[in-house]
């Protein structure tokens, strides 16, 4: 009776390991369901079952009654191979580089198979099972499955997947939980300015707000549909903040998303993440690529392991082991060929006014434009990520080795998270690693010459390392000019330009390169960019291109020779009367600093 | 073993079966002009658009409304005079704008050359919650409220029947002397008061018109004055005055499932809450066998069994403060829910930030229901439909009741 008992749980193991199989391709929902019940009953039978048992039969056969049977033995060293890669797989797993996994994969897979062959050669009575196992199958796949809220409502430019009008805070995993396995990326991303787009941010947290006064609240999902997708997705009609007791916490300079993480700890996924989080971007299905957030999301059909919605922490663990024990279905999850296409990050980083169609922030189109874009070419061709995503090291792209998953496979040019852009400034003042990148970026991006010809200064900026205009991005909110001093022979300085006045604005004669909007009545925008009519001027310099700007000099004749010529140029992220408003808001907040990208230093 | 293995697959197919036999319970549903019937004939009503109507509320015989009164507590209520160290009026913490019509006032705030504002009422002025959204009060000198309490906002305040967390308070009045007097608000004694205001000689002359003297009684009168008209009209108000589509249809369901679930049973009336005293929460879900529901998702069918052997709190979420409502019995004033969605954090403490998660422990403890992801949707759109701009009445001189 005993022996049909363990001949019938290894039947069951055996039935619910191989329909995990690809070739079955069985629902996902039936494929978590089987997994887990697989390992967790494989588990328990294994300790209270089938090893008291094994040992008891070999005892008795072996010790006492002296029987030699070769298949027994097989059997038995089988058996522990199998049971010792079983508990290999559920409590170290398999996530790619681990060679130790690898084996125990392998050796739970094939050995299954020699073992049910060995089972039955060695048992002398053949009963049959099938209608045991046949109903216990039945309950087993009849576990009920966990559903996921649908209800109704209409949205920005984001679509959803069909049959969903509305996400609720528990469909958007929290970027916390991605921290166990993916703990290098997450402390990337953490600081870095994907991750602070929403409440951390200063400047956007007064926009939105002055959005929202100057054309109705309904206008704040505009800027949410690319900051805030969380928010738009669970309808939520503005971006809040953080508060801690009275006071809003420290969401300046505190580095690797403190915050988020203990947010998880106490609300788990019930209370929302808002921003771009991981699952933002890597739940992505299609892009159009015209701006403005169009992008569709699928938040619901992802593969989750069983327990990895759960809050409690052992079944947390547990979905753990099981993503670990046989990761193929999360990586795919979790990652699409969409991702490496600069189409892919066209859908937010164009930008136009939903009204007048006029474009606020057209990065993608004048990459496209660019001779970056060369895919006929492909030792020319340079996507977002190319630059973007890519690790810098001496100034120059480094990429770097090593694994994205914790005993992951080890590759050769981890997509870095830091998101280097031009906004070094506000991951900065977290962490210095995210700023160096930024700053390591930025500085690839332009070159300097200059003369000095028929009494004027002409100097050239050459847009070298950039595949889009320089600067991009909110450019009517970037500051990009020459900063020039100009010394005779004594070094008295004869000519400066691009200086900074006392209250920090910049000089009126500097020539910052960037767009300035104006409004229908040709009046400078200010803060209120969303009123853009008319284009003021665009004096950006676009990939590939060398822009001259040349400076009189008064007086030029009764100079003294020599002439030292000193020219920078100079990068602030903000400019002051920027800075200026938003502190109103956010006290606390510093001055960005200057950074220097080029110098040139001549004598003539 | 055979029987072991037979009675435990039994034991599994009833649990997982009972919630699949069970009948639901049929929720009734409402055409816009029933589910309106149904919300005016449990006391729900509409905030009057006319003073003349507004009258009949608010105006009582010992503080006849009128429009030199209205206009001296507007002063007083934006004024810093009435704190002990002229640094706070009461609009510090019930913020509200001075000029309801002014629209730019956060840009104004952004870039004028000059401040006044704190960091917070920069942002949040704009909101017009009458409340400062703290988790604790804070009053003179930056004092905590000794109980951890919120603000409550001086919106709609007027039309409520009892006053304060605890509700020992009856009228906006007899609550400003005490807001006034209090040292952990603006600390300034009655009798300082009437000095301070009869040495300005504005206030003399207004007082004279509104009253004939300045003493404190008037200055709570005329305060008192100024929140009676301070209500609010949103959507919501609209819908009941007969406009079907001045709610959208997720607010319309949450309406209903409001009715019908119960939540209207206390929060009542036209302030939606404010009328009543209860206890809260109203099950003691400490024992150590918690059945008052972790019920499953679908809501109020069927529950499962969940263990609680933690240690005891008074509330389901942190008990800072200790405050224990009114004699300590857990008794709170039901909360008014007129513009709730702008005065978050939420409970007396503040101990609960999202209206979702807010909505969802009210369901649990005062109605013994887990509510589903969309009938929270729904609920949290209705309260949407609360908020209200503050409705600009044309007080007049005097009204013959």
């Amino acid at each position: 009776m005993k022996n049909i008992h363990m001949k019938i749980y290894i039947i069951l193991m055996f039935v619910s390991g191989i329909f995990q199989l690809s070739i079955f391709n069985i629902s996902w929902e039936y494929f978590r369901m089987i997994q887990a019940v697989h390992i967790l009953s494989s588990a328990f039978v294994a300790i209270f079952l089938l090893v008291p048992y094994v040992n008891k039969h070999t005892y008795e056969y072996m010790i006492v009654k002296k029987a030699k049977s070769t298949s027994g033995v097989i059997l038995g060293v089988l058996l522990f191979m199998i049971i010792a890669s079983g508990f290999y797989l559920f409590l170290v797993g398999n996530p790619g580089s681990d060679i130790l996994g690898i084996y125990s994969f392998n050796i739970h897979l094939y050995g299954s198979f020699i073992l049910l062959f060995f089972l039955f050669s060695h048992a002398r009575k053949r009963k049959t099972s099938t209608p045991l196992v046949i109903m216990l199958l039945l309950i087993g796949t009849s576990y009920p499955n966990i559903s996921y809220a649908k209800s109704s409502d209409k949205l920005t430019n984001i679509e959803l997947e069909a049959g969903v009008d509305r996400y609720h805070n528990g469909d958007w995993t929290s970027s916390a939980k991605c921290k166990s396995c993916h703990e290098d990326i997450f402390n990337q991303w953490a600081d870095s300015n994907h991750r602070h787009l929403v409440g951390t941010n200063p400047y956007y947290m007064v926009m939105e707000n002055l959005a929202g006064e100057d054309m109705g609240d309904e206008f704040r999902q505009w800027c949410m549909g690319c900051h805030n997708p969380s928010a738009v997705t669970t309808k939520q009609k503005r971006t809040s903040h953080g508060m801690n007791g009275n006071f809003m916490p420290n969401v300046l300079f505190d580095s690797g998303s403190k915050n988020l993480i203990d947010e998880f700890k106490t609300h788990g996924n019930s209370r929302l993440e808002e921003g771009v989080s991981c699952i933002t971007c890597h739940r992505i299905t299609k892009t159009t690529s015209n701006g403005n957030s169009s992008y569709s999301l699928d938040l619901t059909n992802r593969k989750k392991y069983v327990f990895e919605d759960s809050n409690s922490d052992i079944e947390q663990w547990l979905s753990e082991k099981f993503i670990n024990a046989n990761p193929k279905a999360h990586k795919e999850s979790y990652s699409n060929k969409l991702y490496k296409e600069s189409a892919y990050c066209a859908s937010c980083h164009d930008e136009f006014l939903p009204d007048s169609k006029k474009e606020v922030v057209s990065t993608f189109k004048e990459w496209e434009k660019s001779p970056f874009n060369n895919p006929k070419d492909p030792s020319k061709h340079k996507s977002c990520i190319d630059c973007h995503m890519t690790n810098m090291k001496d100034n120059k792209f480094s990429p770097l080795k090593g694994t994205s998953t914790t005993g992951g496979k080890i590759k050769d040019d981890i997509k870095v998270h830091y998101f280097s852009g031009s906004n070094h400034f506000l991951s900065g003042l977290k962490n210095k690693t995210n700023e160096d990148q930024t700053i390591q970026l930025l500085r690839t991006s332009a070159e300097l010459d200059v003369d000095i010809k028929d009494g004027k200064i002409v100097v050239g900026v050459k847009n070298v390392g950039a595949g889009h205009h320089l600067p991009t991005g909110v450019s009517d909110f970037r500051e990009l000019w020459l900063d020039i001093t100009l010394r005779d022979k004594n070094s008295n300085i004869v000519f400066s330009s691009g200086k900074l006045k006392d209250d920090g604005n910049l000089n009126t004669d500097a020539r910052p390169f960037m767009k300035i909007f104006g409004d229908e009545n040709s009046k400078p925008v200010g803060l209120l960019f969303w009123r853009y009519k008319n284009l003021l001027s665009d004096t950006r310099i676009p990939a590939g291109k060398r822009r001259v700007e040349s400076f009189n000099i008064a007086n030029f004749e009764n100079l003294k020779h020599p002439l030292e010529v000193v020219v920078k140029l100079n990068f602030r992220i903000y400019p002051q009367w920027v800075t200026d408003a938003v502190r109103r808001a956010y006290p606390q907040l510093p001055n960005p600093p200057i950074i220097m990208l080029e110098k040139i230093q001549k004598k003539f | 073993m055979r029987f072991f293995i037979k009675s435990s697959l039994f034991i599994i197919f009833l649990l997982f079966s009972v919630s699949q036999i069970l009948p639901e319970r049929q929720k009734p549903q409402y055409s816009d002009d029933e589910l309106r019937k149904v919300a005016l004939s449990r006391n729900l009503s509409s905030i009057p658009s006319d003073y003349e109507s507004l009258l009949k509320l608010v105006d009582t015989e010992e503080n006849r409304l009128n429009k030199a009164k209205v206009s001296l507590g507007k002063e007083l209520y934006f004024d810093k005079i009435l704190s002990y160290s002229k640094d706070i009026s009461c609009s510090t913490c019930h913020l509200i704008s001075k000029n309801q019509n002014d629209k730019t006032i956060f840009l104004d705030a952004l870039t004028s050359k000059a401040n006044n504002k704190t960091d917070c009422v920069v942002c949040h002025l704009s909101d017009q919650s009458g409340t400062d959204r703290f988790e604790s009060a804070i009053g003179h000198e930056g004092r905590e409220n000794s109980f951890h309490l919120n603000t409550l906002s001086t919106l709609n305040s007027a039309l409520a029947k009892h006053l304060t967390w605890d509700g020992d308070i009856d009228t906006v009045e007899e609550q400003v002397g005490h807001s006034i007097e209090d040292p952990t608000q603006m600390s300034l004694k009655a009798d300082e008061v009437t000095k301070r205001l009869n040495a300005d000689s504005k206030y003399v002359e207004k007082f004279n018109s509104a009253f004939g003297e300045v003493n404190f009684d008037n200055v709570k009168k005329a305060i008192g004055a100024y929140l009676r008209t301070l209500t609010t009209r949103g959507d919501y108000d609209r819908f009941l005055d007969g406009d079907n589509s001045a709610m959208s249809k997720e607010a319309k369901k949450g309406l209903a499932n409001f009715i019908n679930f119960g939540c209207s049973g206390c929060h009542a009336g036209i302030t939606v809450g404010g009328q009543s005293i209860q206890k809260f929460p109203v099950r003691d879900y400490n024992s150590i066998m918690d059945v008052t529901n972790s019920f499953k998702d679908e809501g109020r069918e069927v529950g499962h069994f969940g263990f609680s052997a933690g240690v005891y709190h008074a509330y389901p979420f942190e008990n800072r403060g200790g405050f224990l409502g009114k004699d300590g019995k857990q008794l709170f004033r039901v909360p008014m829910l007129r513009n709730v969605t702008k005065t978050s954090p939420y409970f007396h403490n503040g101990g609960v930030s999202k209206i979702r998660e807010a909505v969802y422990l009210m369901a649990k403890h005062q109605l013994g229901m887990s509510l589903t992801n969309e009938q929270i949707d729904e609920i949290v759109a209705f309260l949407k439909a609360l908020e209200g701009d503050i409705v600009e009445y044309k007080v007049l001189d005097k009204v013959e009741l």
